[in-house]
């Protein structure tokens, strides 16, 4: 088969990271490709298809599966295409389109806290990142602007300029909610990629209470803008091209990607510096099918961790009846959170956690528990006002301990283009399970502040998936324990880079994308140093 | 009921005219009462009346759109064809038996009745705009659905703007 | 011989008593000069608003008053200039005489004419006594900047300024506003303000074949490329007679009035630059005066434009229906649904307190002009402080957008306004092209000049075989 453009750089993956990372090189003035496996779409499409959804509780609805690079889907039916080798099911939802997974996020966009890069130095548990906040802070920024991201001051993670923008306004409920709870608790406005005004012209949030599974205006940041941003500046973008293999030649330097269009016809692209950005499960299972005579165990595999250690926030949630109307669904889905269980000796013996309130409406949940109830007549219109305007729900986000057990792998079974399915196996750890317990208490203690009543816990033993796919492809500064180093370099191949949250080697408590984020961030500014290309510009956000 | 969006048909030249009648007349004094302002309510045939009393009678003191009632009877007999019959078995039901409204799913249900997924049916048809389950489950209306139109003073329907950057902060009035 | 009694001395102090004098008044009037009364700047800050002549003057993102905006004519760009009080590039070395020429009657310190894109004919109206304040301003109050702008360069024969004199002998009226005693002070101040500062005329009012506004159809409308000025009169149904006063005054002040309409394009900078800033009773006073300006009224208008409509949709269209995937299959109910309803609402009805405005009972859909709803779905609206519709031209196709605006007209609006694939198209061009105006001027020129020498050879002949019979 025929070379492709050879580029410079070939990006795999379109997300909001690997579009990004390729949009700062051919700023810098390389050629950049981008290989995507999922189709373009357009905001409009998915705003049609969601009014449309018969099921709009499944925020995948909107998002059918190309079939020739398919994602995991679960209503109605699982489509089976992530297994799940237990004991616990890892039960994530990715989007393989141009853009990514953002095109459906809440938004958040915290920074770590400073000891969230050293948990094993402090704590004892997990491992400690091969750099630290401070080596991180200027990316953070750079990341914070490029998105729009703003959020209360002072929330534990220590800035050298302020965010780009004030914070969003608060919702007349999250108010409440923060009133009542002081000084028993600190509910702070929640750090999120959100416009409080018009920023790089787009509009300013409506309260469209969609967030997840489409901002339909834009006022949310997301990959799909990245992807746009990154062609603009020159990045030539391949979709509907579904990476199934890495080449390397006889020195170990990855040469080639392999992909296939949508007919199944293989095509190959070459290129100097390789950068894998297809989320924390797609990315190890492409260096996992890239097995070859000179690495068996996959690419960049010596250490055999790639695809280990995975990660998540799990979340166990208490939804009851506030005794006071606040009317959740006015504003944005996620505005306010508590904070002060992100850190602290305690993390010595459990998870630490944020705690989230939801801002989602109410009113289709509540429906369809008053039609499984067979509430009818006069009486549903009144406790569907009455659950509307008084139900609240406040989740906790899980930290999770690195475990080599919990893995990616490839199964025996295989997608419809023959390529092996991955296939998780995981289990929520004692460390995890006890900071959910103990997370009970505030629970309570929230609910009891707001007078609430009818409270219902999350099923125990039942942990929500959160879609923050994290530690797959762990750096470190040890090869036999870690995938890449410290600038997410592979150490086994020389021009082989890795972009996403699967390198984060550990979670905190902060929703994964704007550390992800970051660190490929920092990774690009490397990339270009060493490689010499152009002009290497300052971070924007260095002092 | 509300006819004003009616949709455009021009029945008085269409066959089976004959079959065209209030709704007072199909429903006893019982279920009449149940749902007094709907009876000068007129209907394309005895099967979509039953449907209409039905609906009304799970919907509680609502102006029913009749232009979207068709659609859901529409869309509720593409889904099973013997919905129609079901339907007026249940009227029926209610009828004989005198079942109150917020009884009636837990004594179907308790029975073991072949009629317990028809209220269920249409509640989800008119509080969610939803026809049918699993991958044959289709939206027929969102908007316009009750549950969008019980809360619709203080809310809108998920995509839909609150207002302008800011609004949420009031309390709700 | 009397003379002869002055001695030298008495001369002497006689002539330096009048030196003196002379120079303590220079130095007055030149420390006058150089300080100013603050109060008469302020004045003039604010007339200077009231006329935006930053519209023109000050480049977006430029600094204030130092020109180089290209203004777009039909016959091609104007330049505007730079006013600052630089005294190399821009308007320094004006004394107040050369500033009120130019200001209210188009020439220039030079003697060129100015181009009645600055409108000139309507500051004309501008009294002696505000003259002096802009003046002030400008020498004042704005910061001198050394940049010359480019040149305007017109094509023939437009580029002749000289014809600005002819022009000026037939349509410039140079007298300032005198204030007609049968009428209210507010009255006056209003139509003082709207036929002279704030020159709504030199939009709104249509002008004739040599570009001149076009004095007995005043404030009837008038295009401005792809977007039009609407008519403003007194007119029930083509014009803003139906308005309330508080109407106009939210629309000039806030640029929208719930339930009427929004300033968009256009009008949207002349909100932002100028009326936002004006003096409420200054706002009321221009609203009295337009809702006693001469009706005109045009046929096909059958009611005023805010009042086409009601809360109504489509959507049992598309509801169940699988959504294409050529999106140039989509319906209007489909494109509305997509791109609008988030924010105008499935039925038309806008946000709760209207900050995102409902489509029915909006100017915006109830003309049978459809140029300035095509800009607006294309362009989007941008307001200060932060009105942000966003504009749709890369989302949407010329067919999408046509598809979308005739469902907006049908179900929202004026059901008689139309659009087409071909309008949108030389909408995103910028309206319809001016170019004939060019040729036709171009032409009318050849044939005078023919004509002329068609002539000349008639007497040339003449004279040839009248020398021959004399000879």
């Amino acid at each position: 088969m025929p070379d492709l453009v050879a580029a410079d750089f070939v990006v795999i993956g379109s997300g909001i990271v690997g579009s990004t990372v390729a949009r700062k090189f051919a700023q810098a003035g390389a050629s950049v490709l981008i290989l995507e496996a999922g189709p373009r779409v357009t905001r409009a499409e998915i705003v049609a298809r969601f009014r449309n959804s018969p099921r709009r509780s499944d925020w995948m609805s909107p998002y059918p599966p190309a079939p020739w690079a398919p994602h995991p889907i679960y209503q109605p039916e699982s489509n089976n295409y992530l297994v799940h080798a237990g004991p616990y099911p890892y039960e994530a939802e990715y989007i393989r389109q141009v853009g990514g997974t953002t095109w459906h996020w809440a938004a958040h966009a915290w920074r770590n806290v400073p000891n969230d890069f050293r948990i094993k130095s402090l704590y004892g548990v997990g491992v400690d990142w091969p750099f630290g906040y401070d080596d991180l802070e200027p990316y953070y920024q750079e990341a914070e602007e490029l998105m729009g991201v703003s959020g209360a001051p002072n929330t534990g993670s220590p800035r050298e300029k302020p965010f780009p923008m004030e914070p969003v306004a608060e919702p007349y409920a999250m108010r409440r909610i923060r009133e009542r709870l002081v000084p028993a608790y600190e509910v702070v406005t929640n750090t999120t990629a959100r416009n409080s005004r018009t920023y790089d012209g787009r509009p300013a949030c409506c309260g469209n209470n969609s967030c997840q599974p489409i901002c339909p205006i834009d006022a949310q940041y997301h990959g799909g803008l990245a992807a746009q941003a990154a062609e603009t500046a020159g990045v030539k973008l391949v979709p509907n091209a579904n990476v199934y293999r890495l080449d390397h030649d006889e020195r170990g330097r990855v040469s080639a990607a392999l992909y296939y269009d949508p007919d199944k016809v293989s095509h190959r692209v070459a290129g100097k510096v390789f950068v894998v950005a297809a989320n924390g499960i797609e990315s190890p299972r492409l260096l996992l099918l890239s097995a070859s005579d000179k690495f068996p165990r996959g690419l960049a595999n010596s250490s055999d961790m790639v695809g280990r250690n995975l990660m998540d926030h799990p979340s166990t949630s208490l939804t009851f009846d506030a005794d006071e109307d606040l009317w959740l669904g006015r504003g944005p889905q996620s505005p306010s959170s508590i904070g002060i269980m992100r850190d602290g000796p305690f993390r010595a013996e459990h998870a630490p956690y944020r705690l989230d309130f939801t801002n989602i409406s109410r009113v289709d949940g509540a429906t369809n528990a008053l039609i499984a109830q067979g509430v009818y007549g006069d009486e549903f219109a009144r406790r569907l006002r009455y659950s509307a305007a008084r139900e609240l729900n406040v989740k906790n986000v899980l930290e999770v301990l690195p475990d080599p057990d919990h893995r990616i792998t490839l199964s025996d079974q295989s997608d419809p283009m023959g390529i092996p399915k991955p296939e998780t196996h995981y289990s929520i750890d004692d460390y995890t399970r006890k900071g959910h317990e103990r997370s009970q208490q505030d629970f309570r203690r929230i609910a009891e502040l707001m007078g609430g009543s009818n409270l219902r816990f999350s099923k125990e033993g039942v942990y929500a998936n959160n879609q923050h796919i994290c530690g797959t492809l762990s750096m470190g500064s040890d090869p036999s324990t870690s995938v890449c180093d410290q600038w997410a370099r592979a150490h086994d191949h020389e021009n082989l880079y890795l972009a996403g949250t699967g390198v984060l080697p550990t979670c905190g408590t902060c929703n994964s994308t704007e550390n992800g984020l970051a660190v490929a961030l920092r990774t690009a500014h490397h990339i270009l140093a060493e490689h010499k290309v152009g002009r290497v510009p300052a971070p924007s956000g260095s002092g | 009921m509300s006819d004003q969006n009616t949709a455009p048909q021009n029945e008085a030249n269409s066959p089976g005219v004959t079959r065209r009648c209030l709704l007072a007349s199909i429903l006893t004094t019982y279920t009449a009462s149940l749902i007094p302002w709907a009876l000068a309510q007129s209907v394309d045939d005895r099967d979509q009346g039953a449907f209409l009393a039905v609906s009304a009678i799970i919907a509680g003191r609502q102006t029913l759109d009749t232009h979207l009632a068709k659609r859901l009877y529409d869309a509720l007999v593409a889904d099973d064809k013997n919905f129609p019959a079901m339907a007026q078995q249940l009227l029926t039901l209610i009828n004989t038996r005198k079942i109150d409204p917020l009884h009636l799913q837990r004594v179907l249900d308790t029975e073991k009745s072949p009629l317990a997924g028809v209220p269920r049916a249409i509640a989800a048809a008119w509080f969610l705009g939803i026809v049918g389950s699993g991958a044959k489950a289709r939206c027929v209306a969102y908007e316009i659905a009750l549950n969008a139109v019980i809360v619709s003073d203080v809310l809108k329907p998920p995509t839909y703007a609150y207002g302008v950057y800011g609004s949420w902060i009031a309390k709700p009035l | 011989m009397t003379i002869m009694r002055f001695n030298v001395r008495t001369w002497r102090c006689t002539v330096g008593a009048i030196v003196l004098a002379a120079a303590a008044w220079v130095s007055v009037g030149v420390f006058a000069a150089e300080n100013p009364d603050a109060a008469l700047i302020e004045r003039g800050r604010y007339l200077a608003t009231a006329g935006d002549c930053g519209a023109c003057h000050t480049e977006p993102g430029g600094k204030p008053m130092a020109g180089g905006l290209a203004v777009a004519t039909p016959i091609g760009s104007i330049i505007a200039t730079n006013i600052t009080p630089s005294k190399t590039d821009g308007i320094g070395h004006y004394s107040l005489e050369e500033f009120s020429a130019a200001v209210r009657g188009g020439i220039r310190a030079d003697g060129q004419r100015l181009y009645p894109a600055m409108p000139y004919t309507s500051y004309a109206k501008i009294t002696d006594v505000d003259v002096k304040a802009l003046y002030a301003y400008f020498m004042h109050g704005v910061e001198a900047v050394d940049h010359k702008p480019a040149e305007t360069q017109l094509p023939f024969p437009f580029n002749i300024r000289l014809s600005m004199r002819a022009w000026n002998w037939l349509f410039l009226d140079p007298r300032p506003y005198a204030n007609d005693p049968g009428k209210s002070v507010e009255w006056n101040r209003g139509a003082y303000l709207t036929l002279g500062l704030a020159h709504c005329g030199a939009c709104h009012t249509p002008r004739n074949i040599l570009m001149a506004e076009q004095n007995s159809r005043l404030l009837a409308g008038a295009d401005l490329g792809a977007w039009f000025a609407p008519n403003i009169t007194s007119d029930d149904n083509s014009g803003v007679g139906a308005w309330s006063v508080d109407n106009l005054i939210h629309y000039m002040r806030d640029g929208h009035a719930r339930a009427v309409g929004q300033a968009a394009g256009p009008m949207a900078e002349v909100v932002d630059h100028s009326l936002r800033h004006i003096q409420e009773a200054d706002l009321r006073a221009i609203a009295v005066f337009l809702k006693t300006v001469p009706a005109i009224r045009d046929n096909t208008d059958i009611k005023p434009a805010f009042m086409w409509g009601a809360a109504s949709d489509a959507f049992s269209t598309i509801r169940g229906v699988a959504v294409p995937t050529d999106r140039d299959q989509w319906s209007g109910a489909r494109l509305y649904e997509a791109y609008c309803a988030t924010c105008h609402q499935a039925q038309g009805q806008g946000s709760f307190d209207g900050g995102l405005p409902s489509l029915f009972h909006n100017t915006a859909l109830g003309r049978v002009d459809t140029s300035n709803l095509v800009m607006t779905v294309l362009d989007g609206i941008h307001r200060k402080p932060d009105v942000n519709m966003p504009g749709f031209a890369s989302e949407l196709t010329d067919r999408q957008v046509a598809t979308l605006g005739n469902y907006l007209m049908q179900q929202f609006g004026n059901p008689a306004g139309k659009v087409t694939v071909e309008q949108v198209k030389t909408s995103r061009a910028g309206g319809p092209s001016g170019m004939w105006m060019i040729w036709v001027a171009q032409l009318i020129m050849g044939i005078v000049l023919l004509a002329m020498i068609g002539i000349l050879y008639v007497i040339w002949r003449r004279v040839v075989s009248s020398d021959k019979r004399a000879a």
